[in-house]
């Protein structure tokens, strides 16, 4: 026994010694570059939204940096791995903070580790711009000052896919939702707001599968009983591509309407190939659509720059990762610093900018971004792939809760903390 | 050098390392102190007792969700919700327990994986009680123990105290007979040890020091989320044990310093061949185990039956 | 629920739950037979049900495109599984015979995040999709009813492995060798028997029929990153429930979780989550060997 504390007790302070010595050369550092600690899910599942997401964002400090910068500086991103886990961004968010010196956090892509990131920066005083991940609770429910919102968030994307729903002639309505938080949010927006605009809609069946359910046989049965006419799908990724391909054959699409809050992305669609849900209303980013580049002159350059650069065509998260960037350099600009203080005020003036595809608000009240929004129907195009068309575009400033409607959400999450 | 010592130096190391370090080090001691415990407490049960969980993740969540709970909703303060955390984690160890310690093995293992999971579930779902996957946020400790150091210090006091217990329950009478009962069940059986008794006792202790270190995170972490009883995290423990050497009491608190910094070293450089790199870390580790390890476990494929039925 | 009394209805979902359990029945079986003979739990068994399907991908991506193409490509995906199996199970699993099962186990865990990563790498982090062979991709007519054709496909060629396997196991002297394995390897070994060679020919035969049913169910499900883990966990539960070690068992338990998942949403949609890990509980606590297994292991 005594031998082994021995070992271990050397081993043990070895290490430390190493732990030492790793720190003392890594602690000085100058800084001209403005730093921002970027942490997102950059192993494992959810790569296949952060690696585009990351191509865009990095596309636009380069063109950030090339054009001299912010205030003179060049941005700069140093990325962590959340492996999607709340506990570890937090972990990463102290490094960046503590250890790296960064001016700024920003990053998420699962909505957990969005609201764990903004906590802690609350506690350390440091402004975090939540990038990919969509929870409205961010900087709503549980919205302060130390966090802005630089993307989407579900309540408008659902409200305006709400609002075109509510102009097709269903009345009776069901959902298939992934039983977690995010599944709950979009059909509580949907539902809520399809019965503002058209109060005679009705609920006819609620299906709950859980978050990565393999086989909804049952569901799609249940949902060819339930009388619907139409159903909202709060799944998505992976799951929805084998929901759809284990209901088709059944002919669910026939019968009843499809809305989906996400297979329009080209992460389902092109998988689904010949077997992707024909005539589903769905929102989507079709940059490729010709009425989007009539409307939009900037986008097909900006698609062309985006393919040159990553190999692949863009998707949603390309340009919400491209349109974050510009969007802290910009919150940096008009505070003329990129001291905390200076820019969280700016951000509070609400400030608007132009992008290939639209015109996106920071809004001032509570530092939330307000995208275009699209909705679209699948289709297949002359090639046989399946793509998004009868393009309706419309602007999250026409559903999104106003300051007042944030104003009592975040008193309310107030009174339940207490 | 002599053992005491090696100690002393070492304490003295960890006592004035809030001066030679920043404040993000200090927190990753901080958390490799609590993955220590966790570990520690583990290996009471595997290295010592013989009996591998795959679910101590539940117990861990138990004291974290308890600690966090009694601070967010109850009002009580730290000093007073942590303690309560090993309490629960105990009985729900207690809970669990009487069933698992019944089998041996692989079917320990799995039962032991079985319940972790639906306490995962419970709190995933139980959104009113535990805020389900939005987890709890604004866990802070209170203003005296918010700074690095000063939550350093409580932490390495708290886990200091943890790690003299369980050494003592080690080197004690318990202890040895629970040695006894996995090297050869029947024969303690045929001595008088109540080989259930010691088990379940020894998986109740196991699980109330995981319970505290859970407490310990949760205001470390500033948040709890469901996934601290996902069986991933269950695996932490085991991993960090193993690194260390589940045959020596301190084994799991050098494998948790090592494994730490590796991590962290490793994952922000290529964080897409983490999971690759910790997957061969295990496999390397297993396959090269010392004799000495193969020797403890030699006892472990032992088969106790279950009781016959009255 | 009033469907509850619509007799073809009941009968397409009973169809689908046995088709779903079909698919589970190949992973399932690969994992009890492993264990009862090596007494290992290979966690990694569905890393190989993953792997069998990205080759299924990638098999049908460069094969031609002609109807053929993808039998062939279900024939050739479990074949580079079992591969698979067989260099884990001699480079690797062999160096830790003498070790405690246990501690096999652990490093089929290490395996599984080796695995999930190459994957990763070497096919992308996109989610991939498996397209049905056209003779197969709609419905036929089940009492009026529409039935996914593939599902057919699979009701079919699930009885016919099933007795394959049967057959293999109970009429030849592989077989016999490998029920006798599970029932106690040392004397086998002191018969005289090869039982280092057996337990390889039995991983790579338990890996072939993961890789088998990965393939499989390629076209019912996306093709993507953690696909290992659903299915994992799955299985586990089956061959608890029937029993580890226990060819019968595994079908049986198969059947049970296919027609539970079918139908338990529609009759306890709340508690389905939770309901299969709380009957694998029950089981290992009534009967930790399952309803078909052996008491002794």
């Amino acid at each position: 026994m005594r031998a082994r504390v021995k070992h271990a007790t050397s081993a043990l302070l070895t290490l430390m010694l190493v732990l030492i010595g790793a720190v003392v050369p890594a602690a000085a550092q100058g800084k001209p570059p403005i730093r921002i600690g970027e942490i997102n899910s950059y192993s494992g599942l959810a790569t296949v939204y952060t690696f585009p997401y990351k191509e865009g964002l990095l596309m636009a400090a380069k063109e950030i940096n090339d054009a001299g910068g912010v205030l003179g500086r060049p941005i700069e991103f140093i990325f962590r791995d959340d492996k999607l886990k709340p506990d570890e961004a937090v972990k990463a968010a102290r490094e960046l903070v503590g250890q790296e010196k960064v001016d700024f956090l920003a990053g998420c892509i699962s909505s957990g580790v969005g609201l764990a990131i903004s906590a802690y920066a609350k506690e350390a005083k440091t402004l975090y711009f939540a990038t990919h991940c969509q929870t409205s609770r961010l900087t709503w429910d549980d919205g302060h000052k130390y966090v802005a919102h630089t993307t989407n968030n579900v309540n408008q994307y659902i409200r305006a896919l709400a609002k075109k729903a509510a102009t097709l002639p269903y009345k009776k309505w069901a959902h298939i939702s992934p039983d977690y938080e995010y599944g709950h949010n979009v059909w509580e927006e949907f539902i809520s707001y399809l019965k503002q605009l058209k109060p005679d809609v009705q609920v006819m069946q609620e299906n709950w599968p859980k978050l990565g359910e393999t086989d909804h046989s049952s569901y799609v049965t249940a949902l060819l009983q339930s009388n619907a006419e139409a159903f909202i799908s709060a799944v998505w990724g992976a799951q929805e591509i084998a929901f759809v391909k284990q209901a088709r054959p059944f002919g669910l699409f026939e019968k009843v309407k499809y809305v989906s809050a996400s297979v329009g992305n080209p992460d389902e669609l092109d998988p689904l190939g010949k077997e992707a849900p024909v005539g589903a209303l769905t929102p989507g980013f079709a940059w490729y659509d010709e009425g989007m580049q009539k409307r939009h002159p900037k986008l097909a350059e900006w698609v062309k720059k985006y393919e040159t650069r990553a190999k692949k065509e863009p998707t949603l998260g390309a340009s919400w990762g491209y349109a974050s960037a510009y969007i802290i350099a910009e919150a940096i600009k008009r505070a003329k610093s990129a001291e905390t203080d200076k820019v969280i005020a700016a951000l509070g003036e609400g400030y608007e900018m132009e992008f290939p595809w639209g015109k996106v608000i920071m809004r001032g009240c509570d530092m939330q971004a307000i995208p275009p929004q699209w909705t679209g129907v699948v289709k297949m195009n002359a090639q046989g792939k399946p793509v998004l068309a009868d393009i309706e575009e419309s602007h999250g400033k026409d559903v999104i809760r106003s300051c007042d409607e944030v104003a009592k959400l975040r008193a309310l999450a107030a009174e339940k903390k207490k | 050098m002599r053992p005491a010592a090696g100690l002393g130096l070492l304490a003295l190391a960890l006592a004035v390392a809030p001066l030679a370090l920043p404040p993000f080090f200090l927190q990753l001691l901080t958390e490799i102190a609590i993955v220590g415990l966790f570990a520690t407490a583990f290996n009471l049960l595997m290295g010592f007792g013989g009996m591998v969980s795959f679910g101590h993740a539940a117990y861990f969540a138990l004291g974290a969700y308890t600690a966090a709970l009694l601070v967010k909703r109850a009002g009580v303060p730290l000093l007073l919700a942590l303690p309560a955390a090993p309490v629960v984690a105990a009985a729900g160890a207690l809970l669990f327990g009487v069933f698992i310690v019944r089998l041996s093995h692989t079917y320990f293992a799995m039962l032991s994986l079985a319940f972790a999971q639906i306490v995962f579930t419970v709190i995933f779902k139980w959104k009113a009680l535990t805020g389900g996957d939005d987890g709890l946020l604004d866990v802070w400790p209170p203003g005296l123990l918010k700074s690095p150091a000063a939550y350093y210090y409580f932490t390495l006091a708290i886990v200091g105290l943890c790690i003299v217990a369980l050494h003592a329950i080690v080197d004690s009478p318990f202890g040895y007979a629970l040695k006894a009962v996995r090297e050869n069940p029947r024969r303690a059986r045929y001595i008088g040890i109540d080989v259930r008794r010691h088990q379940l006792a020894a998986f109740v202790i196991s699980g109330a020091f995981s319970g505290v270190a859970g407490g310990l995170f949760a205001f470390y972490n500033g948040s709890v989320f469901p996934d601290f009883a996902y069986f991933t995290k269950s695996f932490e423990p085991l991993v960090v044990a193993l690194l260390g050497g589940v045959q020596s009491f301190f084994g799991p608190l050098a494998g948790a310093l090592g494994f730490k910094i590796l991590e962290w070293m490793i994952s922000r450089q290529w964080p897409v061949y983490w999971p690759l790199f910790l997957g061969s870390i295990v496999i390397v580790v297993i396959v090269l185990l010392p004799a000495g390890f193969v020797g403890l476990v030699r006892g472990l494929p032992w088969r106790t039956r279950p009781p016959a039925k009255a | 629920m009033s469907w509850i009394t619509n007799g073809p209805l009941i009968t397409v979902q009973v169809m689908s739950g046995l088709s779903v359990g079909m698919l589970l029945f190949l992973v399932s079986v690969g994992m009890s037979l492993i264990f009862g003979v090596t007494r290992i739990v290979n966690l990694a068994h569905g890393c190989f049900y993953m792997v069998g399907a990205y080759l299924m991908v990638t098999l049908v991506e460069i094969l031609p495109d002609r109807p053929w193409a993808f039998w062939v490509a279900l024939l050739l995906a479990p074949l580079g599984v079992a591969a698979l199996g067989g260099v884990i199970e001699i480079g690797l699993l062999r160096l830790i015979y003498r070790r405690d099962p246990l501690m096999q186990l652990i490093l089929t865990f290490g395996l599984i995040l080796v695995i999930g990563t190459l994957v990763l790498l070497a096919w992308g982090p996109d989610n991939k999709s498996v397209s049905r062979p056209e003779a197969l991709a709609g419905s036929v007519r089940i009492f009026g009813q529409p039935f996914p054709s593939y599902y057919v496909l699979v009701l079919a060629l699930a009885p016919l492995t099933a007795v394959a396997l049967w057959l293999v196991f109970y009429r030849t002297r592989w077989g016999m060798l490998v029920r006798a394995a599970t029932v106690d390897r040392e004397m086998l070994g002191a018969l005289g028997v090869n039982v280092a060679a057996l337990y390889t020919q039995v991983f790579v035969f338990g890996s072939w029929l993961a890789g088998f049913g990965g393939a499989l169910a390629a076209p019912t499900v996306a093709v993507a990153l953690g696909m290992d883990g659903d299915v994992l966990t799955t299985a586990f539960v089956v061959v608890v429930i029937g029993g580890l070690g226990s060819f019968a068992g595994s079908f049986i338990g198969a059947l049970l979780v296919g027609l539970l998942q079918s139908f338990g949403i529609l009759v306890f949609p709340a508690v389905s989550i939770v309901l299969l890990f709380a009957i694998m509980a029950v089981v290992l606590i009534v009967r930790p060997w399952g309803l078909l297994g052996r008491p002794d292991a």
